[in-house]
């Protein structure tokens, strides 16, 4: 947008790392107006900004911040005092009130304010930066993994990267490169032989529920702890989240103690929590950045966490600006700063335009309300067949969504449709797509059994470490199709002469390392 | 002498028609109709072990140690064999020794035992021509899908086929959304089949064997004859995902027999209770509103299934029960009981059950029978998940003559 | 600080306030998308109109928040059956009829809220009822019923009686049986106080026959048309209305109805469609049997007198949606096989059609016809004189659309009995 020739490089879909992997939360601000007035100030400015620039990546659920049996109610006046002093809207509301609107939330709450937090899908956010900057010339290349930076004379002159879809190198010429790579950029950061960046991973679990127990955000009103948060997204409600600081931001496991505290932490929000039905989890890690060589000439207004690395300074290298920290709702910010900076490294001025101009550039359109894709197919299911019945994705959206990308696996067109993120979690979808992406001429055979059966690993990656009461059973169902009717496992081998398909979301590690419940 | 079968399914249904054929009083408790039309409408005996099995009665009787076929026995297998095809004639075929291999939806090639007639010339062999026919609205038949894994693949008798594909254009209603129960109601009529045949003859080659997905026809058993009859070609359906139409029909014929029979069916509701005492169960309950209906008897089935019924239930804490009658289980203290790796092993879970003497009575962990009266069959049992050595049916039924047999013997 | 006193009651929890929360919107997540209810679904097979429950239950209620989008859910008919056959326990139907209540909250068709009345049409139309019937039955006036009402001109409606049930019982010569058994309490129905009083009168007389005391308070709807039409708070208030005349009759007494689906509605729609949790509910729903279910249950136990006159004849029987989702089974078919002589043939069809007052309504009525129309066809080929059945809207429409007389079950029991 301010006019540079761009390429964005991305060892995986866009949004893998962290960003794909994070709660769905939109901050009001609300979580910090007590711990760190000074995010909480940008949240609420930044959530105002992207609801109106993303609206349709951007649900306006609004939120509620209540004291649960337990708390310190005195803590709800420390909030709205904070609220107050750092310009983040809030107003208490009779718990009468807050009960009718969230019959779920647990009849014993002793105080309730209502916020403006919003809940984002994070790929449509990514993928809305993405074709904005592609709509200005940038290119985006996925799966591109970065294998050397070149510098000469002190500076960067050129990028290496291996295009894991084809196995080809690519070199690009570069005078800048900006490190975004959240819990890797002390990876990338030493490609370019740079100091080592103190990257410290903080992993987190998320758990998708299979319904929307709640249609807000329903936040606990006591300072931030784990799994605090109740998020409604899409179809789904989101718990979340611990903080275990990890080494290797690749291998991220699901603990089941992790997960027990997840399901107790949303007994308290939710009564009857545990009964309901947990859905999918993941984990993602926070880019947590702790560096005592930060850039001296700081003049950017940067809230705890979020960190710009100046190599120059630090490690007599130009040409590159490491960015860390942060929260996903303030990305735009972040995006702002590290490139203002960028263009004072170069002794330019060209203003930031982000916060003013629409994603689409055609105009944002509305909010996304969940409503909206069941209000779609009463209007077209007499034109098009409904593929994924559990998420209402039409056969046409599938059929459009690979013609934009042939080469996508499903996973990738998963995260721009939600295919097989409904209960039965692609037990009946799966086939019908693989049949679909065949016969659409993009793949072949060979490709086409091979990206369902790496859709039902990838799936499975997400579902046992969750797997219970109501999920078993459909399991067993899927199962009894996958194995029993249509016997998958017995498919023709995979030619070895092929080249697979890169498997970065194998994350995590597929043995326990301790089961839930059983007592040994 | 009365007798109470718990579950629908295809254990329960024939434990109730032997029962009732043995002159027992029969009434099924069940809460849905049962999972039968969930399935692919065959009979399954042995389908891996791992290796594929052509002869699966041979391959039973080598079973040892706690498979479920090792406890109920082969003679109960066979014995039970031979009860379908008593019952169902027209719908299900097949030889004890010899697995048909049969084309599945998604093109792999997958043994059973007892088929319905429609299917069995989908049993290819070497150098056959075949063509797969997909109909364009319906969205669970992936014809391309189909032929262009059946092309690649080596048969188990050796060779390959020649397998091609075509799309028709066929719709039976105003949508292009329409399930294969919808075609199969469509093609009860014969007008409609007739229809369907000029449809489809147009794309045939001569000497093919036409491959079509399993909507032929749910209440008339001849209606998939009556096509291949105006195609001109030999015919063979594929079971799909459920909604399954050849499921369909294997449970309303079984059902319909054990209501000719005399079996009272109560359904719609789950039992979720039960009285006992001196070592005996004496009633149990259903949770009808408001205040429950309670049912007694001098034996009981429990035919309520797995993990897909609810009968086994894990819960958020990773505690394993028997949901009915708290019964003691086999395999529920493997650690761990899941693992992340889909293709890799069975995940012991799904073989956790219920453990049984060969009278099939379920049995606590001292080897004595829990309840007096109380008798096991179907999914409940442990040692098997069934859908990936392709077992369930065959246990299933096995177990169900096995628990009928042994209560007419000891309550006669 | 605010108050906190303002908390809603859980009692509140009732009515349209209920409608699309808790109990029922929890069960979705008991789908594991099977499709059986798909397949079992008399309105989904035979129109593409209607999505099916799995879509209309559990499938859109994880998309439903606030305004209704998906309208074709108006085309369930909440016959039930999808509730009955789930093997899981989603409570599919309930969640129909919720999301149909909200949908229709801020646009109910005048229609709908007269055919909820039926009570007071009976009232009505009982003291003009031979004019009741001449215009209900002439097809002018019909085709204007149909343009401004919206019922159809077709449709099966309830024939007026001259006089009540109440009004008969208040008046006959009282009976010179001595009872020995104890008492009941009768539960008419709007249709069996006003249109059917034949049935309520044999079921009377039966029970009296066994050695029963029959008590009939006064009595008024159970509200499961309103309920049915997505009137929540009136069908809530008519229902506990109908709960305090039942009991005002005694404690512990056992209720006795020949109304299969007014049955359902207090054993267990009131509570899982509308969230009613009243005591005086349980206490009424716990008491009240299904006729046939009560003459099962005394031929269980022994005590049902089987000396029935045969009755050479083969009749069809249809299991009403409303009295299979009660989870008794089919009592009917067991009682009146006791009967030497008669041969009852189970139709094994889903439903009528008629679904209370859906296939009344104009834009449903062929929908009805063609759930029915296996039935019809059943009907005609196994007796043409002749039909049984449980529930009097589904009689009504069997009789209108198929023309064989039908009548209650335990009209074939009284004539066993020698009564008639």
């Amino acid at each position: 947008m301010r006019g540079y020739s761009t390429v964005l490089l991305e060892r995986a879909d866009l949004g893998q790392g962290t960003t794909g992997r994070f709660h769905g939360l939109l901050h009001s601000g609300g979580r910090y107006v007590v711990s760190d007035p000074l995010s909480a100030t940008e949240c609420a400015q930044e959530n105002a900004i992207l609801s109106r620039i993303q609206a349709g990546a951007i649900e306006t659920t609004g939120g509620y911040f209540v004291c649960c049996p337990g708390d310190d109610p005195a803590f709800a006046d420390k909030f709205l005092a904070g609220a107050a002093a750092t310009g983040v809207p809030a107003r208490e509301i009779s718990v009468g009130e807050a009960l009718r609107n969230e019959p779920r939330v647990n009849p014993g709450i002793t105080r309730a304010i209502e916020v403006q937090d919003g809940t984002v899908d994070g790929w449509q956010l990514v993928w809305g930066a993405a074709n904005s900057a592609r709509h200005y010339g940038a290119e985006i290349l996925t799966y591109h993994q970065v294998t050397k930076i070149d510098t000469a004379n002190g500076a960067v002159t050129a990028v290496h990267c291996t295009d894991l879809k084809s196995g080809e190198d690519v070199v690009i010429d570069t005078g800048f490169v900006l490190n975004c790579g959240g819990p890797w950029a002390g990876q990338i950061a030493a490609m370019a032989g740079a100091h080592p960046v103190d990257v410290i991973p903080g992993r987190g679990i998320m758990v998708a529920m299979n319904h929307r127990l709640v249609n807000r955000v329903v936040n606990r009103c006591i300072h931030p702890a784990d799994g605090d948060i109740l998020v409604p997204v899409h179809t789904v409600s989101i718990i979340g989240t611990t903080d275990v600081k990890v080494d290797d931001p690749d291998h991220l496991t699901i603990e089941p103690n992790e997960v027990q505290q997840m399901l107790d932490a949303g007994e308290v929000l939710v009564p009857g929590f545990r009964q309901s039905r947990a859905l999918h989890a993941w984990a993602g890690a926070r880019p947590l950045i702790k560096d005592n060589r930060v850039a001296a000439a700081d003049t950017r207004h940067m809230s705890r966490g979020m960190a710009v690395i100046d190599h120059t300074e630090r490690d007599g290298l130009d040409g590159m600006l490491t960015i860390g920290g942060g929260k996903l709702t303030t990305y735009r910010l972040m995006a702002e700063h590290i490139v203002d900076a960028m263009c004072d490294k170069l002794g330019e001025t060209r203003a930031c335009r982000t916060a003013e101009e629409d994603i689409p550039v055609t105009g944002a359109g509305k909010n996304y309300v969940v409503t909206h894709r069941l209000e779609e197919r009463e209007h077209d299911r007499f034109e098009d067949q409904i593929i994924c019945e559990c998420e209402l994705m039409s056969r046409g959206m599938f059929t459009r969504a690979l013609a934009e990308q042939p080469s996508g696996s499903f996973d990738d067109l998963r995260r721009q449709l939600r295919l097989g993120m409904g209960p039965c979690q692609g037990g009946f979808c799966s086939m019908r797509a693989t049949g679909i992406a065949l016969s659409s001429g993009h793949i072949d055979i060979e490709r086409a059994t091979a990206l369902l059966r790496l859709f039902l690993k990838n799936r499975w990656l997400g579902l046992w470490p969750i797997l219970y009461g109501d999920q078993v059973r459909q399991t067993a169902l899927d199962n009894w199709i996958f194995q029993g009717t249509l016997d998958v496992e017995h498919l023709p081998p995979a030619d070895p002469s092929v080249r697979p398909e890169p498997e970065v979301e194998k994350k995590a590690p597929v043995a326990a390392s301790a089961q839930a419940g059983v007592e040994s | 002498m009365r007798t109470i079968v718990i579950g629908a399914g295809l254990a329960g249904l024939v434990a109730a028609n032997r029962l009732a054929a043995g002159g027992a009083q029969v009434t099924l408790l069940s809460k849905g109709i049962g999972g039968l039309q969930l399935g692919q409408g065959t009979i399954d005996v042995l389908g891996y072990t791992p290796e594929r099995v052509t002869n699966p009665i041979r391959s039973v009787q080598a079973l040892t140690g706690t498979h479920p076929y090792a406890r109920i026995g082969a003679e109960r297998v066979l014995a039970g064999l031979a009860y379908l095809k008593e019952l169902l004639p027209d719908l299900l075929v097949g030889d004890p020794e010899a697995n048909y291999q049969l084309p599945t939806a998604v093109g792999a090639i997958r043994p059973t035992c007892l088929a319905q007639p429609s299917m069995v010339a989908g049993n290819l062999s070497s150098g056959e021509r075949v063509v797969i026919v997909g109909l364009r609205q319906l969205k669970d038949f992936h014809p391309q899908l189909v032929a262009a894994n059946l092309v690649r693949t080596d048969l188990p008798g050796g060779g390959r086929a020649k397998v091609r594909h075509v799309l028709v254009d066929f719709p039976v209603r105003e949508e292009v959304d329409s399930s294969a129960l919808t075609y199969a109601r469509a093609l009860d009529d014969a007008a409609t089949r007739e229809r369907f045949a000029r449809a489809v003859i147009a794309h045939l080659e001569t000497d093919e064997i036409v491959g079509l997905p399993a909507v032929l026809g749910v209440r008339d058993p001849q209606a998939w004859r009556h096509v291949a009859e105006k195609l001109g070609h030999p015919v063979f359906e594929i079971p799909l995902p459920p909604p399954s139409v050849p499921g369909i029909r294997l449970n309303e014929a079984l059902t319909a027999k054990a209501k000719a029979a005399g079996v009272r069916f109560v359904q719609g509701t789950r039992t979720v209770s039960f009285r006992a005492s001196g070592g005996k169960v004496d009633a149990v309950t259903i949770a009808v509103e408001p205040a429950g209906r309670e049912f007694t008897a001098d034996a009981f089935v429990l035919a309520a299934g797995g993990f897909e019924s609810g009968a086994l239930d894990m819960d958020s804490h990773g505690t394993v029960r028997e949901t009915l009658f708290g019964l003691p289980l086999e395999g529920a203290d493997a650690v761990p009981l899941l693992h992340g790796d889909y293709w890799g092993g069975e995940q012991p879970l799904f073989n956790v059950g219920v453990a049984v003497g060969k009278d099939l009575k379920p049995l606590d962990a001292s080897g004595a029978p829990v309840y007096a009266n109380l008798w096991a069959a179907g999914g409940i049992i442990a040692g098997s998940a069934g859908w990936a050595e392709k077992s369930g049916d065959g246990i299933a039924v096995a177990s169900a003559i096995g628990a009928a047999d042994s209560i007419l013997k000891e309550l006669a | 600080m605010t108050e906190v006193n303002d908390r809603p009651a859980t009692h509140d929890r009732t009515g349209l306030g209920f409608a699309g929360h808790e109990l029922s919107r929890a069960s979705l997540d008991a789908c594991v998308k099977c499709t059986i209810c798909e397949t079992m679904c008399p309105v989904s097979a035979v129109t593409p109109l209607f999505t099916g429950p799995k879509f209309v239950g559990p499938q859109a209620e994880r998309f439903r928040n606030g305004e209704s989008v998906d309208h074709s859910l108006d085309y369930c008919s909440s016959c039930g059956t999808c509730t009955l056959v789930c093997p899981q326990g989603v409570q599919i139907a309930e969640l129909n009829s919720q999301a149909r209540a909200v949908m229709k909250a801020d646009h109910m068709p005048l229609r709908d809220r007269l055919i909820g009345q039926t009570t007071l049409m009976g009232k009505v139309m009982t003291p003009v009822a031979p004019l009741a019937r001449w215009a209900l039955g002439n097809k002018a006036i019909r085709t204007v019923m149909e343009a401004t009402v919206k019922v159809h001109r077709d449709a099966p409606m309830p024939p007026a009686q001259s006089q009540s049930f109440e009004s008969w019982f208040a008046k006959r010569p009282k009976p010179t049986k001595v009872p020995t058994r104890g008492a009941l309490v009768f539960f008419h129905g709007c249709a069996g106080g006003y249109f059917e009083v034949e049935t309520s009168k044999k079921t009377v007389e039966v029970l009296e026959h066994l050695g029963y005391e029959v008590l009939v308070p006064r009595q008024g709807c159970c509200g499961l048309a309103q309920q049915s039409n997505g009137l929540f708070d009136g069908a809530t208030a008519s229902v506990l209305k109908l709960c305090d005349d039942l009991r005002s009759s005694g404690k512990d007494l056992t209720i006795i109805s020949s109304s299969g689906s007014c049955t359902g509605m207090l054993k267990h729609e009131a509570h899982e469609i509308m969230g009613v949790s009243d005591e005086r509910l349980k206490d009424v729903g716990t008491r009240i049997r299904d006729t046939m279910e009560f003459l099962l249950d005394l031929y269980d136990a022994g005590e049902l007198p089987t000396d029935f006159l045969p009755m050479p004849m083969t009749v069809p029987y249809h299991a009403p949606c409303q009295l299979k989702s009660q989870g008794i089974g089919k009592p009917a078919l067991e009682v009146l096989r006791l009967i030497p002589e008669l041969t009852v043939v189970d139709s094994e069809k889903v439903c009528c059609g008629i679904a209370g007052t859906y296939g009344l309504k104009k834009e449903k009525y062929d929908i009805a016809q063609a759930v029915g129309r296996p039935l019809f066809d059943m009907v005609k080929a196994t007796n043409p004189e002749l039909a049984l059945c449980d529930t009097e809207t589904c009689r009504w429409q069997i009789e209108q659309s198929s023309g064989v007389k039908t009548v209650h079950p335990i009209w074939m029991v009284h004539a066993a009995y020698g009564l008639g």
